[in-house]
């Protein structure tokens, strides 16, 4: 017995030693990652994803990178970026079934690449030089278009974003805000592999290790985001944080279906779900029911891999999934798998793993909605929070010439108001006219109720405008708007389009511009509190601008046509001055003419050659004839 | 007509009648009558009117054609452009003074010395490149030779008398550009004698010194652009090979390194290292003393789970090269111009399996990438999770010795002579890579007559030849590299201008198609016009003479 004891006991030291190395070499707060699962109503599954390390700003500036990307690192203190977020984002978020946005809607951006940027610099242009050398750097890293980011499409917000970081006051003053967005930009896999490589376990271990590219990217909505900033804790060392995050909401049904079989198949009309109460429900018709299957996944079928271990980086203490569901979810996981509820929060539980590096399994298994303890959708999820603003904009308006624009913004808050910036930054070829912005409001409770809208100038509070310059700069728009509790707020502007220059269209002319989506920044009440203490973010959709298009093959027909006509012009003035007028007679023959006697004379020429062989033949005959006779 | 139809059974021939029909057609019935003669005035008229169209046509339209639609070419020096291609405008030689510190040797019996030993360098020195000039040091303290350091004193011979039973010898001084000889007192030359055995002993100890210098040089300017009839004698085969493998492994020359050191382990462990103390204590004096020809910046990453390009156990040598996974590990080259120098320390178990033959540098655990870095490989550390700075004395070592390698410094000689050795070899490569940039922009511009030429490649040219000028005339002194950099830079940015690069090109179906729609309509008129006017100009003379 002692011997055997003895023996298990040495590798478990070893163990012991190795870890407390560890743990004293790295300070449990440089890396953090962490994945949170919630199940949203109609068969989606909301992942986020949170990886954050810390550098001292004292290492980062001697250029020694441990867990911050050496990469990253170097082009930030190439280009003088004090704070920086980059968002890439695909699909829509649909907030009246998901409810709420995750991180309050401050880790998205809007539809395509988004990156705003605090950079230290004395004066405009040198903040301008420092953006671009940033711009540039960041789309070699990120394999995307950002270099397309010019003064078109650069922004310098007044009233929309505050710097999240602490920053001492003496650089606060030279920062210079600067924001881009390129809303055509397609987010792909060439995307995610260079934000998994800025990963101290690069995707190898941890939760990380649940990426996959093609998952990602099929999600309903996923927004990647990458925030840098210096964090000063009270009484500690300031350090420099780099917060990746990836949001996505998966389809289960979708997301289930075999890689190596990814293509939808119908299904076989036994297991179709319809509703029996409509009076057209037979055998060979069928209405599809609302509620869907229940939830049934393990989290190596919606992900594609599966989960191998944990970081080792991390603070063990700090428990790598999470899940919110209610406490009547089944959940399954694998073994030596440690659950950790916290006390205050009903729904939430999260798993901490063994330090070995086997796979985390994780299972929602099927909840049986009939039988002797039927579930329902209160079992599957937590009921989504209400947002604060439903925001939604769209394009109005006919024809070539003139559009407009109109954005529906609702407060579902019975009893709050709620107090937002709305910022647009229009491309140059939308002319907007300022004069035509109007707000027209329309109250759901109260004596006006159910009221046709009324134009209400009170709900602009404050409008910042700079104005498009052609080429130059696209127009800046933010407006500062209060909306009474239950109300909904109808704000819309006309503009006019451009005929761009020639060589100004893309390729695919005829697809239609993309604008930007609105920004929109709730500000933190202070008069209700609770619910909206913190700033967050909202984005609506983008929208798709279709411009008048030229024929392509325009310079080519303005060369001949232009050519002919000066041909025709200048032949004809020539002649009448140089040549000179005779009577018909009088004058040289013609050469047409000359062509046309000549023509005629050969045309004879046949004919009567013509006549005279049938002449000697019909003489022949008769002398055959004759003969016969 | 009529008699047309009633002869059609007939079988009587209508030419006749035929011939007589043709006028019913009725266009040319006319009987042709001269037009009346045209007044003089008109003639004329008609003949200013053309004329006119003409000089409007290549006095006002051919200059706005030419004007609008020619590409700016900016003069360049041309000839002097391939003079300087051609090694026509420089002699590369470097005057190398060599300082001789005879210690208490009297003036007389040095000045003696100092004669028959520059006698024997001179029999002994062939290669035109090279002058060693000897000179007598002023004060002989190791304090001036320091201070002197920007002189062109390349070496100080220190005399000084040994044991008069050995014969003498040498040694090169670790730290300071200095050859220390020792001679027995017997063999200092007298007043007469035609030679010494002494001063033969220092020229061929100079000479075996700056072999290796003169080997580069000759190479550099075997390789370059340089004709024939201009360019010192030829080297042998065996040392352009041997030079030329050293040679294409160093970096391209610039100011400015970086230097990248990373830590890739396979697994979790270990993540962090003492990297900087390690570099301060092991690599930094090299860097200090390398600061007067090179700047360095120093960035550090640690990356975990990076697993190799080659999986195996033991590493043949044809798996160096593809060792280094470039698709995963983040070795991108760091932003700002300069190149980046990245030395790699991998822990893992592997080993490298062949033992190097050539190089002694490379030991079992390490190699050099050619122009890209050099690959440590170290076994995981007891301790796990933590790499000490006393584990990594040998990769930084290492690698200090490639950086060496890679920045394409001697080999042979001691440090200070090495470093002295390495900025003429270098400002000889500049001056050479610049001549040669110049020669192929000249030879570009002649080729490509419809590249247009900005007037700010012009600017470069014109810059790029006074440096070299100035480069040239102070080779081997410090002012040289410096304008060697410049006339350098100057020139491959006058090379690589971007304008030029991408050069606008319509092919010859496109003006075609641009200018014949236009041209053809308004030629052929104007053509047609002159040819009429001259012919009847011609009719009138005739007229003229015939009435004469």
């Amino acid at each position: 017995m002692q011997p055997f004891s003895l023996s298990s006991l040495i590798p478990l030291l070893t163990f012991l030693v190795s870890f407390v190395a560890a743990s004293s070499a790295a300070p449990a707060a440089d890396y953090h990652e962490q994945l949170n699962l919630k199940p949203l109503p109609q068969n989606s599954l909301l992942a986020s994803f949170n990886f954050r390390s810390n550098t001292s700003l004292p290492e980062f500036e001697a250029h020694n990178f441990r867990f911050f990307p050496r990469s990253l690192g170097q082009i930030l203190q190439h280009a003088g970026t004090r704070e920086l977020h980059l968002r890439f984002s695909l699909g829509r978020w649909d907030a009246e079934t998901w409810g709420a946005r995750p991180w309050d809607g401050t880790k998205e951006g809007g539809t395509g690449v988004e990156l705003w940027a605090w950079l230290e610099a004395e004066s405009d242009e040198e903040a301008d030089h420092k953006w671009l050398t940033l711009t540039n750097a960041l789309s070699g890293l990120f394999c995307a278009s950002l270099n397309f980011i010019d003064s078109t499409r650069t922004t310098r917000p007044v009233m929309s974003f505050r710097p999240e970081g602490d920053h001492p006051n003496t650089t606060m003053a030279n920062m210079h805000l600067l924001h881009g967005v390129l809303p055509r930009e397609v987010v792909c896999t060439e995307n995610l592999t260079p934000f998994l490589k800025l990963l101290p376990c690069k995707g190898k271990a941890g939760v990380s290790s649940l990426l996959d590219g093609h998952k990602l990217f099929d999600a309903s909505w996923q927004s990647m985001a990458i925030d840098v900033k210096p964090v000063c804790p009270a009484g500690e060392e300031c350090v420099l944080q780099i917060e990746q995050t990836i949001d996505m909401v998966l389809d289960i049904e979708r997301s289930k279906r075999p890689r190596d079989n990814p293509i939808p198949r119908p299904i076989p009309s036994h297991e179709l779900k319809c509703n029996t109460t409509k009076p057209y429900h037979a055998d060979d018709t069928c209405f599809p029911t609302d509620s869907l299957n229940a939830q049934e996944w393990t989290l190596n079928q919606i992900f594609g891999k599966s989960m191998l271990g944990k970081c080792p980086l991390t603070d063990p203490n700090v428990p790598p999934v999470c899940i919110q569901a209610p406490h009547t979810r089944d959940v399954f996981t694998s073994m030596d798998v440690q659950e950790v509820k916290e006390p205050g929060n009903e729904n939430q539980r999260c798993y901490l793993l063994p330090s070995n590096e086997e796979e985390f399994h994780l299972a929602l298994p099927f909840m049986p909605r009939d039988g002797d303890r039927p579930k329902t959708d209160a079992d599957e999820f937590v009921q989504p929070a209400t947002p604060l603003l439903y925001a939604e904009r769209s394009l109005t308006g006919h024809g070539q010439e003139h559009g407009g624009v109109q954005a529906i913004l609702t407060n579902p808050s019975p009893d709050a108001e709620v107090e937002f910036v709305y910022m647009e930054s229009l491309p140059w070829f939308m002319r907007i006219y300022l004069h035509t912005l109007k707000a027209r409001i329309s109250h759901r409770t109260g004596s006006d109720a159910g009221q046709t809208l009324r134009d209400d100038d009170d709900v602009i509070k404050e409008i910042y405008y700079r104005p498009f310059l052609d080429r130059q700069r696209g127009t800046q728009l933010e407006i500062r708007m209060k909306i009474p509790p239950g109300s909904t707020v109808f704000m819309a502007y006309d503009f006019e389009k451009t005929i761009l220059r020639y060589t100004e269209y893309p390729p695919d002319a005829n697809r239609g511009f993309d604008v930007a989506a609105a920004v929109i920044t709730i500000l933190p009440s202070n008069s209700t509190g609770g619910r909206a203490a913190r700033m967050s973010n909202l984005r609506t959709t983008g929208m798709l601008l279709n411009l008048p298009t030229p024929d392509f093959s325009m310079p080519y027909n303005v060369i001949i046509f232009t050519s002919t006509c000066i041909a025709l012009a200048f032949g004809g003035l020539y002649n009448i001055l140089v040549r000179r007028f005779v009577g018909r007679d009088e004058g040289p023959e013609v050469s047409l003419v000359k062509l046309q006697k000549r023509l005629q004379e050969a045309a004879q020429r046949v004919k009567e050659r013509v006549q005279e062989r049938l002449g000697v033949a019909g003489k022949g005959a008769k002398k055959v004839e004759g003969k016969t006779d | 007509m009529s008699a047309d139809i009633q002869n059609d059974g007939d079988s009587k021939p209508a030419s006749t009648e035929a011939t007589v029909s043709l006028p019913a057609t009725g266009i040319a019935v006319v009987e042709r009558k001269e037009p009346p003669p045209e007044k003089e005035s008109d003639t004329q008229r008609r003949s200013w009117i053309v004329l006119s169209f003409w000089l409007i046509a290549v006095f006002i339209g051919l200059p706005i054609w030419w004007n609008t639609t020619t590409i700016y070419r900016a003069n360049l020096p041309l000839t002097q452009m391939t003079d300087w291609a051609d090694g026509k405008a420089c002699e590369p030689v470097f005057p190398l003074r060599i300082a001789l510190d005879v210690g208490s040797l009297p003036e007389q019996e040095a000045q003696n010395l100092l004669r028959l030993t520059q006698h024997a360098l001179d029999d002994l020195n062939d290669f035109s490149g090279h002058h060693l000039r000897l000179q007598l040091a002023q004060a002989p303290t190791e304090a001036t030779v320091q201070a002197r350091d920007d002189s062109n004193v390349a070496l100080t011979i220190r005399l000084a008398p040994g044991d008069a039973a050995h014969t003498a010898s040498s040694s090169l001084h670790p730290h300071l550009p200095i050859l220390d000889v020792q001679y027995p007192p017997n063999s200092l030359p007298t007043a007469n004698s035609p030679s010494s055995g002494l001063a033969t002993y220092i020229a061929t100890q100079l000479g075996a010194t700056f072999a290796e210098e003169q080997n580069i040089i000759s190479y550099l300017l075997e390789t370059s652009s340089i004709t024939p009839e201009h360019r010192p004698k030829g080297i042998s085969q065996e040392v352009v090979d041997t030079v030329s493998k050293r040679m294409t492994r160093s970096l391209k020359y610039s100011q400015t390194y970086h230097l990248s050191f990373s830590l890739f382990t396979n697994g979790p462990v270990p993540s962090s290292w003492d990297i900087e103390a390690a570099i301060d204590e092991y690599m930094k004096p090299v860097l200090d003393m390398l600061r007067p020809i090179h700047d360095f910046t120093i960035d550090t990453q640690v990356q975990l789970y990076a697993s190799p390009g080659v999986q195996s156990q033991v590493l043949g040598k044809e798996d160096l090269s593809s060792f280094i996974n470039a698709a995963e590990w983040p070795l991108s080259p760091s932003i700002g111009g300069a190149p980046t120098v990245n030395f790699i320390v991998y822990i893992g178990n592997q080993t490298i399996g062949v033992p190097s033959e050539t190089d002694a540098v490379e030991t079992s655990q390490s190699w050099m990438i050619p122009q890209w870095g050099s690959v440590y490989l170290l076994a995981p550390p007891a301790e796990a999770a933590h790499v000490s700075s006393e584990t990594l004395k040998q990769p930084i070592l290492t690698f200090t010795s490639h950086l060496l390698t890679l920045l394409g410094t001697p080999q042979s000689g001691s440090l200070p002579l090495r470093l002295s050795t390495l900025a003429r070899i270098r400002s000889a490569d500049l001056l050479l890579r610049a001549s040669s940039s110049l020669g192929s922009l000249a030879r570009l511009t002649l080729a490509l007559p419809s590249i247009s030429i900005p007037s700010n490649v012009a600017d470069g040219v014109v810059k790029t030849i006074q440096h070299l000028e100035l480069a040239c005339a102070g080779l081997g002194g410090a002012k040289s590299l410096e304008h060697a950099r410049i006339a350098e830079a100057e020139a491959e940015r006058a090379f690589f201008e971007k304008s030029m690069v991408g050069q606008l090109y319509f092919p010859d179906e496109h003006k075609v198609a641009v200018y014949l729609p236009l041209l053809g309509p308004i030629g052929v008129p104007l053509v047609m016009g002159l040819l009429n006017e001259i012919k009847a100009w011609k009719t009138r003379r005739n007229q003229k003479l015939k009435a004469a």
